[in-house]
């Protein structure tokens, strides 16, 4: 389909904090050797799950670098190292761009609960006094979006979608829609999410969300497996920029991919609980083939949520053997990263322009046979050759919220 | 000549970033570009470390790391 340069949006930059490594090419390296980055943590010793994706290849410290990290809960820094590595992978010099032209959208669910609790222990144990003037700007989930923005001078709209798990994926749709109105240039977007803490572990635990399969941390993700029994807890973060072709194209920038479309819908079924019929995950793919002007039979892959609870890939198995019959390629990166909460959405944009730009599908860690229970094609073991023209990738988060990202090859890849 | 209470000066340093070569008995908060948020997390700090109650109003943009030592070793009973 011919697009218009004005309106079509193009990422021209990717920027990684992750479980399997930071530079895009450590990430893509784990991703295709389909290993899980989980392992023991000596801080949730004694929890249900003592184990989770831990983010560490980086010193977050230096990499921010200069005198403001002391005010940056970890997941900001996250969001921030993300950020600039993905200005300027764009080749973007924010030092002359038009700032004003620059937007930020950054979602993050949770926000800087470790920040919370260290406050609230010093609250009980010392009084007022003993509290840091700054764990209100510090623990506010917009805090990334914010900290970006004086960092890069981006003076445009800047948001923080928190639509839990899908807030990274919100947060690419949302910067869709400020390119598609003309609003901005430029959507510096992505998520970030780390809450490794014991309390967030036992909460999650009691939801009855995470594995315990505390023997085997490497084996405990395991997406669409009939023996899954939860997810396991990661942290990182991802930023895509997101850019008009036309404006990509005036400055000579290689558009890696183009995001031809995106939708959004809402279960209204229960706070965690996915409708287990999927209407409100397919009326968010459906909106994003029909924002990106294809019909369900040309998407060629399918980067799936796949959480590896019970409820969530039986819903969405189901819809994917629904709406594609022709049977895309699936993979589903939480098997090797563990559930980056808002960061998934994210991340996993960006292991789809990565499987886009490489021609390769990622296996699904620890699912040795395609799973029998549905009829979807699960790329296991090994990654898969395979040219990948169009592509979705699913995020769906508690509270309902369902986003599919429709992806498409860039032009001067056609192959 | 006046001095510099060596946790002040590794408080500075070490959660700052403030650079050890500009920390000297009259630079101002204002002067190591401490704005009115990093001092007022300064002040906890240095009460987590010291154990001296930093007064609102002891620590402005205007003082100097020495009559911030003399604060803190007056309060202490420790001047020196």
């Amino acid at each position: 389909m011919e697009r218009d340069a004005r309106t079509t949006t193009v990422v021209t930059g990717l920027g990684l904090v992750t479980p399997v490594g930071d530079d895009e090419h450590a990430f893509w390296a784990g991703l295709c050797a389909g290993r899980s980055a989980a392992r023991r943590c000596e801080e949730l010793a004694g929890l249900p799950a003592d184990f989770a994706c831990r983010a560490d290849a980086t010193d977050l410290d230096e990499a921010v670098g200069g005198r403001s990290s002391w005010r940056m809960a970890r997941f900001v820094k996250m969001a921030l190292v993300a950020a600039r590595r993905a200005v300027a992978d764009a080749g973007l010099r924010p030092e002359s761009w038009d700032g004003g032209r620059v937007g930020v959208v950054l979602g993050v669910g949770v926000g800087g609960v470790a920040v919370l609790v260290d406050n609230v222990r010093r609250l009980d144990a010392s009084g007022p006094q003993a509290v840091s003037p700054l764990l209100a700007p510090m623990m506010m989930p917009n805090a990334a979006a914010g900290e970006i923005a004086v960092d890069l001078g981006a003076y445009g709209p800047s948001l923080a979608p928190a639509t839990a798990c899908a807030s990274g994926a919100t947060a690419l749709a949302t910067a869709h829609d400020l390119l598609a109105a003309g609003r901005c240039d430029i959507v510096v977007a992505g998520g970030a999410e780390s809450v490794l803490t014991p309390l967030v572990v036992a909460a999650f635990a009691q939801l009855g969300a995470l594995s315990t399969r505390t023997g085997d941390p490497a084996g405990a993700s395991r997406p669409f497996a009939p023996d899954r029994d939860g997810f396991v807890l990661g942290e990182g973060a991802a930023v895509l920029v997101l850019e008009r072709a036309g404006h990509a194209a005036a400055r000579g920038a290689r558009a890696r991919a183009v995001l031809a479309g995106s939708g959004s819908a809402t279960d209204a079924h229960h706070p965690t609980a996915p409708d287990p019929a999927g209407r409100g995950a397919r009326r968010a793919a459906e909106a994003a083939l029909e924002s990106a002007g294809w019909d369900g039979h040309q998407v060629d892959h399918v980067n799936a949520h796949g959480t590896a609870t019970p409820l969530n890939d039986a819903m969405e198995a189901a819809l994917i053997a629904g709406l594609f019959p022709h049977r895309p390629s699936v993979t589903a990166p939480k098997g090797v990263l563990g559930h980056t909460l808002a960061a998934g959405g994210a991340i996993e944009a960006a292991a789809t322009v990565l499987t886009l730009e490489h021609g390769l599908v990622p296996p699904v860690a620890n699912l040795d046979a395609p799973p029998a229970e549905w009829d979807i094609d699960c790329v296991t073991k090994q990654p898969r050759r395979q040219e990948v023209r169009r592509a979705v990738s699913h995020s769906f988060g508690f509270g309902g919220h369902n986003v599919v990202l429709a992806f498409e090859r860039a032009r001067h890849a056609d192959r | 000549m006046s001095t510099i209470d060596p946790r002040i000066t590794d408080v500075l340093s070490r959660t700052f970033k403030v650079p050890v070569a500009e920390i000297h008995p009259e630079a101002t908060m204002d002067g190591l570009d401490m704005d009115s948020l990093a001092a007022a997390e300064f002040a906890v700090v240095l009460r987590e470390t010291t154990g001296v109650e930093l007064a609102t109003g002891t620590l402005t943009r205007g003082t100097t790391l020495a009559e911030l030592t003399a604060h803190l070793h007056a309060a202490a009973g420790t001047a020196r």
